[in-house]
């Protein structure tokens, strides 16, 4: 056998049980890391082989109007551009709606397509995932976690109620969920014939383009949607492939994200694990190591077989994280799928599994380097002889005689500062733990117990109801408003579209007046505009395009073009990010406002469905849409709040199996590297619950040090943190309120439970017997 | 009439080596005495370590009883000989186990806060033990490592007796020094002996047993003899030659 497997071999079985931990921490890394780099790669890459199997367009469409003048205005103007490859354009209905769903409600601007039609699409194509057959809808099958085959679903689509059987799910990309700006609906041929003849959806362009460099989409859209506003001033929705493809995996970012800060961490901690456990075989191991050296063996030899023994370990056990990574993701994949609602099938990725194995050796053989170098001093006499002292004491600290602390706790704090390398295991451990709790409480706090902190954050905007009507019938509509008692406030709050010169399409909130907005956060910095020339821009595309406030911009719709002045950052997720607000009289610079949308604070108790009913039903044709805003909060917020909820419980259970074995590690070690001073100890009286106590105790000042430390540190790193992985969406300044309660209970538990975990280990002093100091005969 | 400080009636001790039972102690009946210095000689494998680890209650019996004054301690549990220990007991160890991490001050004051809770009685006690032993203040404040083996043993013997124990056990406290500083730790015992301490030391050297009064000598797990020395002086050269003649009476 190598001499290199020999040693290994050898002080493995010397070291059975640290070898066991430091196998589940790099289990555990390697597991986390994988799964981070097959969701952060090949799931994204998912997605585009499933936009490019069904054709999908770049850009999507939907005009709410269709004739043949529009439809063959669209056709020259996407014949005409030499960056279009594909289009297809349908003639269909659709409009504002929402269904039940999660408990909650759904809105979106639904398309509502035939069969036929849909399935023979050139660009855009649909396909069908289940089909029950009979007569009904299809629905995209990302709802297919609410909805079954045979299922009676009830949309409400402007002031019609639609009542259907589910008969089949569908799968498309660009416009299969209510997170694109689209989401179609496909009907059989009788009940598609059936709602054309009701005659109450109005008729749609659904234009669907493929162009020859999809990351150009956005400009694309942007220029497309130029062209159709000076051709017609109907109001239309869009979207691009980059928009899409940011917005369904807003789940998967958020949670590779995570992953991928975990697995790091994990890794981090394995890291200063291994360093510290090879520091203590040489100390432990010195005369060996002497011996060794006294028959021939090189320092590099020496260093080289404990490389090759931790890399070995490494090796293997990151192997069978990788392996167990494929047993986990399919559950991942499920609580994925619903956010996506693209399918994913799993297979063997080989560059993540190469990328995990190299990065954990890696890490481990550069910690075992770094720890081993001193090898290298060992000279084979002096170690032969006596050893070298690895600790040069040079200060008594805590000094028995003058000390006010009980004896053990004044023995544990001697431990404390004679074991500086323990120490900085316990502060990199708890410093990420604290971290791992301060982002559990802030997930807990404003997500998973109150929703509404992160909806304030993140959908920026809220109020109990919203209506929306023709400008024809806005006047009306504000005047029952204001007589009705229950309305506690009522503003304007309308989306449409306007143009940044020389940018791209940006989402435009037109507000009558910004002060009754009641989440005034929505302003990150700056002010609302209060002039009809100012504009807040959302911040994430002010930081991409170099916009400061006070500075200029230029927003066209059709052919008109006005300038403003940029009053503030707005953040809201809309758009992901690329949105603005304005001024009622400010858009009307530009253009008419196509409809009038306003939102509505009730006063408490209040019956919104009945109040949205009642309120609209003397205007009828007029109203677009009346909807139960907090209903749709919670249809939409249950699969994040299940997802983050999965997180943080399984973050929690990890910083637990973390500290159990991280405790086990230190433990072990010191029982190995003090077996004679526990036998002396005993020797002279001290009892094995004395010296348990003891053991357990000279952690916890480094422990609680750190961890408050972390949990400080940690309450102000949260929020930039938190923006780093809500950055996609849209979110770059997070103010999420940091539960200090939540911390210190959090805290104080983790501490605790650390020091039971010690107290458990410690438990192998009850074994250490003094006779065994005394002269052998 | 001397005061019986412990004593062992049908003391055995077994070990189980290789699926076969060793007996190492046989039905041991043994008294020790107050201010005794009481030595336990043997050839090697004799059972003199496990009979000194049973009386000082680092190990239990198999059979047998071990009484201190009027209390059993055969039957206590490990925390209760624990505790038995730190009351009644001092150590003196052959490889002298000073905790390395702590000041030879503070190797003392640990062994007795486990006792006494007063610091500064206990810390003068300390000081002048350590006078006894000539370890001046500033070798108290230095760490194990950095002093002598000499100086060390007699910090242990200190530790020893910081909680002025009934019986200070020695397990061949010269084993690791070299002639003269073993000297130095027997003429410590001795002084601490005729001031009243009571001693039961393990030894094969014949010029350390010479400072007893009492020589028992173990073979194969039983007491084969006993020779009552007198009292220790330092050029009795009779005294020298009935230790002699015991040994060699002994098979020594």
């Amino acid at each position: 056998m190598n001499k290199n497997l020999l040693l290994a071999r050898s002080n493995i079985r010397k070291a059975k049980g640290q070898t066991a931990a430091i196998i589940v921490l790099v289990l555990l890394s390697s597991l986390m890391m994988n799964l981070w780099l097959m969701l952060g790669t090949d799931y994204k890459k998912n997605f585009d082989r499933t936009y490019d199997r069904l054709n999908d367009g770049h850009v999507t469409i939907a005009v709410y109007h269709a004739d043949d003048e529009l439809i063959s205005f669209t056709e020259d103007m996407l014949k005409k551009r030499s960056d279009v490859t594909e289009y297809c354009v349908t003639e269909t209905m659709g409009w504002v709606g929402f269904f039940e769903y999660n408990g909650g409600e759904i809105n979106s601007n639904f398309i509502f397509l035939d069969k036929e039609t849909a399935l023979s699409r050139n660009v855009g194509k649909f396909e069908i995932t289940e089909d029950g057959g009979g007569s009904g809808l299809y629905l995209p099958m990302l709802y297919g976690n609410d909805y079954s085959i045979g299922d009676e679903i009830e949309l409400s689509v402007g002031s019609e109620t639609l009542r259907y059987t589910v008969c089949g799910f569908f799968n498309s990309a660009s416009v299969g969920s209510h997170n694109c700006s689209v989401c179609a609906m496909i009907l059989t041929k009788d009940k598609y014939d059936e709602l054309s003849r009701l005659g109450t959806i109005p008729s749609e362009t659904f234009i669907s383009v493929r162009i020859d460099d999809k990351t150009k989409s956005e400009a694309v859209e942007t220029e497309l949607k130029g062209l159709i506003e000076e051709y017609t001033d109907v109001p239309f929705v869009s979207s691009s492939y980059v928009l899409v493809s940011s917005s369904r995996y807003i789940s998967q970012s958020i949670c590779a994200s995570i992953l991928s800060a975990m697995a790091f961490l994990i890794t981090l901690i394995a890291a200063v694990v291994v360093s510290s456990n090879v520091m203590n075989y040489i100390h432990e191991d010195m005369q060996n190591l002497g011996a060794l050296k006294a028959v021939g063996y090189r320092s590099g030899e020496l260093i080289s077989a404990l490389i090759s023994q931790f890399s070995g370990i490494a090796l293997l056990t990151a192997a069978i994280g990788t392996a167990l990574s494929y047993t986990i993701f399919p559950a991942l994949n499920e609580m994925m799928i619903a956010q996506t609602g693209i399918p994913y099938s799993m297979r063997f990725l080989p560059i993540p599994c190469a990328v995990t194995l190299v990065f954990t050796v890696t890490v481990v053989a550069a910690a075992v380097f770094f720890s081993a170098k001193r090898i290298r001093k060992i000279e084979p006499i002096t170690a032969l002889r006596h050893g070298i002292q690895t600790h040069s004491f040079r200060k008594n600290h805590v000094p028995l005689d003058k000390t006010a602390a009980p004896l053990n706790f004044a023995l544990a704090l001697k431990n404390v500062f004679s074991e500086k390398k323990r120490n900085v295991t316990i502060a990199v451990t708890m410093l990420v733990l604290s971290l791992v709790i301060v982002f559990s409480s802030v997930m807990l706090d404003n997500f998973v117990l109150d929703e509404h902190k992160f909806v304030d954050l993140v959908i920026g905007v809220t109020e109990d109801a919203l209506i929306d009507v023709l400008p024809t019938s806005e006047e009306e509509l504000k005047d029952a408003l204001q007589s009705d008692p229950r309305v506690e406030k009522y503003y304007l709050f309308t989306s449409t579209y306007v143009t940044h010169a020389g940018g791209v399409s940006l989402m435009a909130t037109v507000c009558d007046d910004c002060q009754k907005i009641t989440n005034q956060g929505v302003i990150v910095e700056g002010r609302f505009p209060k002039y009809d020339n100012e504009v807040a821009v959302a911040i994430k595309y002010s930081r991409e395009k170099g916009l400061r406030i006070g500075d200029e911009i230029s927003f066209t719709t059709g052919s008109n073009e006005e300038k403003y002045i940029i009053s503030g950052y707005t953040q809201l997720s809309n758009n992901l990010g690329k949105d603005c607000l304005l001024t009622r009289g400010g858009f009307e610079r530009v253009a008419k406002l196509g409809n009038c949308s306003y939102y509505i604070d009730l006063s408490d108790g209040t019956d919104i469905d009945a109040f949205c009913e009642e309120i609209t039903e003397p205007f009828s044709g007029e109203v677009n849409g009346a909807m139960n805003i907090a209903s749709i909060i919670e249809g939409t917020g249950r699969v994040y709040i299940s997802l983050i909820t999965v997180i943080v419980i399984a973050v929690l259970i990890l910083s637990g199996v973390i500290v159990v074995f991280v405790m086990y590690l230190l433990v072990r070690t010191i029982l190995n590297a003090k077996k004679r001073d526990y036998g002396v100890y005993k020797a002279l009286g001290f009892t094995t619950g004395q010296l348990i106590i003891q053991t357990a105790l000279s952690f916890m000042p480094p422990m609680i040090i750190f961890t408050a430390l972390g949990l400080t540190l940690g309450s102000f790193v949260i929020n930039p943190l938190m923006a780093l992985f809500l950055g996609g969406i849209g979110i770059v300044k997070c103010t999420f309120a940091v539960p200090l309660c939540f911390n210190v209970i959090a805290g104080a538990g983790i501490v605790l439970f650390a020091f039971g975990a010690a107290c458990l280990m410690s438990l192998r002093i009850r074994k250490i017997v003094p006779r065994k100091l005394l002269s052998g005969e | 009439m001397k005061e019986i400080l412990l004593k062992t009636e049908g003391l055995s001790k077994s070990f189980s080596s290789g699926g076969a039972l060793q007996h190492v102690l046989k039905n041991v009946d043994l008294k020790l005495y107050k201010g005794d210095f009481t030595v336990i000689m043997g050839a090697s494998g004799a059972g003199k370590s496990t009979l000194l680890y049973a009386l000082s209650g680092m190990d239990t019996p198999s059979l047998g009883k071990i009484t201190f004054g009027d209390r059993v301690i055969s039957d206590l549990s490990s925390d209760g000989l624990a505790v038995f220990r730190r009351e009644h007991c001092g150590f003196v160890f052959q490889q002298i186990y000073l905790i390395d991490s702590m000041s030879v001050f503070d190797n003392v004051m640990a062994a007795g806060l486990l006792v006494n809770s007063d610091k500064r009685a206990l810390a003068e006690r300390a000081k002048k033990l350590f006078a006894a032993v000539d370890i001046p203040e500033e070798t108290q404040r230095k760490f194990p490592t950095q002093i002598s083996g000499g100086e060390a043993q007699r910090a242990g013997i200190v530790r020893a007796l910081i909680n002025s124990p009934e019986i200070l056990f020695a397990d061949e406290p010269t084993g690791a020094l070299n002639s003269q500083t073993g000297l130095d730790v027997l003429n410590t015992l001795t002084e601490f002996n005729e001031q009243g301490q009571s001693v039961v030391m393990v030894t094969h050297d014949m010029r350390s047993a010479w400072r007893g009064n009492r020589i028992l000598y173990l073979k194969d797990g039983s007491i084969l003899g006993e020779c009552d020395l007198g009292k220790y002086e330092p050029n009795n050269s009779e005294r020298h030659e009935k230790l002699a003649a015991f040994l060699a009476k002994m098979g020594w």
